[in-house]
């Protein structure tokens, strides 16, 4: 059940992240298509592969608010409650073929690493604290430039 | 075949974002999903088959795709800067209008 949702919720933000007109919000869903990645490799036993795509995503996530704050122009119009919903129902939809034809059938946990060992015996909180680090201060620096930009109103 | 299906509807997201977004950050993300769909699918591939070296192969991959997005990203500032917007219809017609100067 934790993968049929986990899948739902990858695709579903993977819609989002494409469609939707502001850049920040894109941003924001592709966060959760790593989140859920993530979750999906730790659901597999492979929690190494988690912690790196974790670290991996946060880097590449404040890199591109940091750029789509400076380089995206401003949206014309705003996403509107209809589109969004739309975006979550054909994500849904896609996710139909998913859920029934691949990933209930599978069975695959090989790793002996429990998620609580990789994290805190063998240093992966290290990765996840540094990368936690350069999000929130590239977060900060996103929310400066946005609020310069919105400050001639 | 487990989780194939999985990264086949994720890399097809990609494809057609890339393909019908007109942005350049949508494009970025659209290879950023790209990406996302073929280490998925090598992780799981790896995990169902029960080979634990799939995770280490999965670090080689994540190095090259950060290279690759630092470079989509160095490209896609300098487009920004030269052409003053970050929309691919907009920089084609600056392009043009450009080209037509330069003939004229």
């Amino acid at each position: 059940m934790i993968l049929e949702i986990l899948s739902i919720g990858l695709i579903v933000s993977a819609c989002l992240a494409l469609f939707l007109d502001e850049v920040v919000y894109s941003v924001a869903a592709l966060a959760g298509t790593f989140l859920f990645t993530a979750l999906l490799y730790v659901e597999n036993g492979a929690v190494y592969a988690a912690i790196f795509q974790f670290a991996v995503g946060v880097g590449t996530l404040a890199i591109l608010f940091l750029s789509g704050e400076m380089l995206s122009d401003k949206p014309t119009k705003k996403t509107s409650p209809k589109k969004t919903v739309a975006l979550i129902g054909a994500g849904v939809v896609l996710s139909l073929p998913v859920i029934f034809l691949s990933v209930s059938g599978s069975t695959g946990v090989y790793s002996d690493t429990s998620f609580g060992n990789a994290l805190w015996n063998l240093s992966g909180v290290d990765v996840i604290l540094q990368a936690l680090v350069i999000l929130t201060v590239a977060l900060g620096i996103a929310i400066i430039l946005y609020e310069r930009r919105n400050g001639g109103k | 075949m487990d989780f194939v299906i999985l990264s086949l509807v994720m890399m097809a997201i990609g494809i057609y974002g890339l393909l019908t977004n007109r942005q350049l950050l949508k494009v970025f993300i659209s290879i950023e999903l790209i990406a996302t769909a073929a280490t998925l699918n090598f992780v799981m591939l790896a995990s169902s088959t029960g080979q634990g070296l799939g995770q280490a192969f999965l670090i080689l991959a994540f190095s090259t795709d950060t290279a690759v997005s630092a470079v989509i990203l160095a490209l896609l500032v300098i487009v920004s800067k030269k052409y003053g917007t970050s929309n691919i219809n907009e920089i084609l017609k600056t392009q043009e209008k450009r080209e037509n100067e330069a003939e004229q």
